[in-house]
């Protein structure tokens, strides 16, 4: 029997096919191209290939876009939105238009052609973590920008290119994004109803049915959510009750490590 | 300079590209080439399908054997069941419930070959027709709150089978993107006391930048605020909450702009894959129908929705609607 199973934050409802659950084996992969890493513009030595760093962990070479890095940010070579101008709010009869103002970064996790973020050290996992929370501090100081996304698509089938080369981004937008609204709206419905934080109940919840737990250790946990809308959707939560992402211990790079 | 865009329905903001924009030959997306071979849709097959619900076939022919124009069965592998009681329940924090519903498959037409923009007017209404049936049928339940027609056509935009086919899945809940249109619509009718999409007609009518087609009863455009490139909405200009009210003139009419918006679609680009759904207001509740306005909402399969949509909610879209609208008013 199918089941309908609601997502405790946002209210959505996801259909479960409880019978016709598909095995790891039963997904296909994408196949990649052995010649990709010559063309790789990420890698230590082709820094000319990108634009201007604008932020880099370098221990062995001062030099702003030369070798010697172990961490790199960078802007996207076609960035979604633009840094410069201003929002010029305006209406267009029922629709509502402003400017596309906003930041879009590229994080490069390694100096080295590697291509999944498992595959680094927890100590440069720990850097690039730390990186995020220097680049969203940073970006929060412009006062037109509302909310910074760091997000990471890994493997052609999920947007992530040709080039096997680990990285992220960031992207700040100048609005709220729905997504985000929807999850603090519902977060809020439910405190006002119960005085208690919805994560922090199913963080609880969680850990003792244990039967979605993937790992538990040092402040965090990796869970397959109840109403999970993906197979093998993963989330990764502080268990300490924290609303920002603040300077982050090496117990999320173990996590994310294991 | 990119333009964030404001669905006005919803509330979601769209960054649309304004100054590199995709042109049609940018994009590089799955060909969908049809390869026959043994097909259950197909004459002669109709024993590897469940048996018929419902058909529109010639007179002397037996049920589940060929004959017919259109045909609909139960589909064989169903998200959700149709027996049974809703069996609501708390689980600690979460909500669950057993998979209450209906899904059936309708089969279009017999050809394996032929997608609507192939057929003619009188299949395609029939078609329509069909829909408006099993739609019409399944509201009669009051177990089921919403009715959700969508069309997946080529492997890339997830149709399991190659013989064009359309699905009606019945819920028993109002499905959160249809809540949200929902919820958007009110809000605006109590603000402004008129209904939001017919605002939106009138004002692509006036603008017509964004117009493909307009005929009597229905007008296609590309949204204002396009979540995808060349994503056209097709709406009934008269004011209705419910897909299958429709009047037998406006079959007709639907029936022409659909093929003839699809058709454009496909000579821009060649093979493509693409969906599309059909939003029509909530069954069996309260929802007041004065503020909802049934429309179709036609998705290509161009791009990869990744990390920045899922995580936001925002949508990238790299060929404004006018862009989009001007190269298929062209063909």
């Amino acid at each position: 029997m199918p089941e309908l199973r609601k997502d405790p934050i946002i209210g959505r409802w996801v259909i479960i096919a409880t019978e016709r659950a598909r095995r790891p084996d039963q997904f296909s992969g994408h196949i990649h191209d052995p010649e990709e890493a010559k063309a790789c513009p990420f890698c230590e030595g082709k820094e000319a290939k990108t634009p201007s760093e604008i932020y880099a962990i370098r221990p062995r070479n001062p030099t702003r876009n030369g070798p010697g890095w172990d961490l790199r940010v960078v802007p996207s070579i076609s960035p979604f939105l633009r840094v410069e101008g201003d929002l010029d709010r305006r209406g267009n009869g029922v629709y509502d238009v402003m400017n596309g103002v906003g930041a879009h970064e590229v994080v490069i996790e390694t100096n080295q052609h590697i291509a999944n973020m498992a595959d680094l050290s927890e100590e440069q996992i720990t850097r690039v973590l730390n990186c995020y929370s220097d680049r969203i501090a940073d970006l929060e100081k412009d006062m037109r920008l509302k909310y910074v996304l760091v997000f990471k698509n890994y493997g052609k089938g999920s947007g992530g290119g040709a080039i096997r080369h680990t990285r992220s981004q960031l992207i700040a937008t100048p609005v709220n994004p729905k997504r985000v609204k929807e999850e603090l709206a519902g977060a809020r419905q439910y405190y006002e109803y119960h005085e208690r934080c919805v994560f922090c109940d199913l963080i609880k919840q969680e850990l003792e049915q244990k039967e979605r737990v993937i790992l538990d250790f040092d402040g965090f946990v990796a869970v397959s959510p109840f109403a999970a809308r993906f197979p093998f959707e993963t989330w990764i939560l502080p268990k300490k009750h924290g609303k920002r992402l603040i300077k982050i211990i090496i117990g999320i790079s173990r996590l994310c490590h294991a | 300079m990119p333009e964030l865009r404001r669905d006005p329905v919803v509330g979601r903001w769209v960054i649309v590209d304004t100054d590199h924009p995709n042109k049609p030959e940018d994009f590089e997306y799955e060909q969908n080439i049809v390869k026959g071979g043994l097909c259950p849709f197909c004459y002669g097959n109709e024993f590897m399908t469940p048996p018929e619900i419902s058909c529109f076939r010639d007179p002397n022919t037996q049920a589940n054997s060929p004959g017919w124009q259109v045909r609909v069965v139960a589909n064989k592998f169903p998200a959700l069941q149709i027996e049974g009681e809703l069996d609501r329940r708390g689980l600690g924090i979460y909500d669950l419930s057993n998979g209450i519903g209906a899904h059936e498959v309708l089969i279009e037409s017999p050809f394996h070959n032929k997608d609507i923009p192939e057929l003619l007017p009188e299949e395609i209404e029939s078609y329509l027709k069909m829909c408006c049936v099993r739609a019409s049928d399944l509201k009669k339940d009051s177990r089921f709150k919403y009715i959700m027609v969508f069309r997946n056509y080529g492997s890339a935009a997830g149709a399991s089978l190659e013989h064009p086919h359309t699905q009606l899945v019945a819920l028993p809940m109002v499905p959160k993107n249809a809540l949200e249109e929902i919820h958007g619509a009110r809000d605006y009718f109590n603000y402004r006391e008129r209904c939001i999409f017919c605002d939106i007609i009138r004002q692509e009518i006036g603008d017509k930048t964004r117009v493909i087609l307009e005929n009597k009863y229905f007008i296609s455009f590309c949204p204002f605020v396009s979540r995808f490139p060349f994503e056209i909405m097709i709406m009934p200009k008269q004011h209705s909450g419910y897909f299958c009210h429709i009047s037998a003139e406006e079959v007709v009419a639907l029936a022409q702009i659909l093929k003839e918006t699809l058709a454009k679609l496909k000579k821009v680009f060649l093979n493509l894959s693409y969906n599309y759904i059909i939003h029509s207001a909530p069954i069996n509740g309260e929802v007041d129908v004065e503020y909802y306005h049934w429309h179709l909402e036609i998705m290509p399969k161009l791009t990869q929705v990744a990390g920045f949509e899922w995580g936001t909610g925002f949508y990238l879209d790299p060929t404004s609607p006018e862009l989009a609208a001007q190269y298929l008013k062209a063909v």
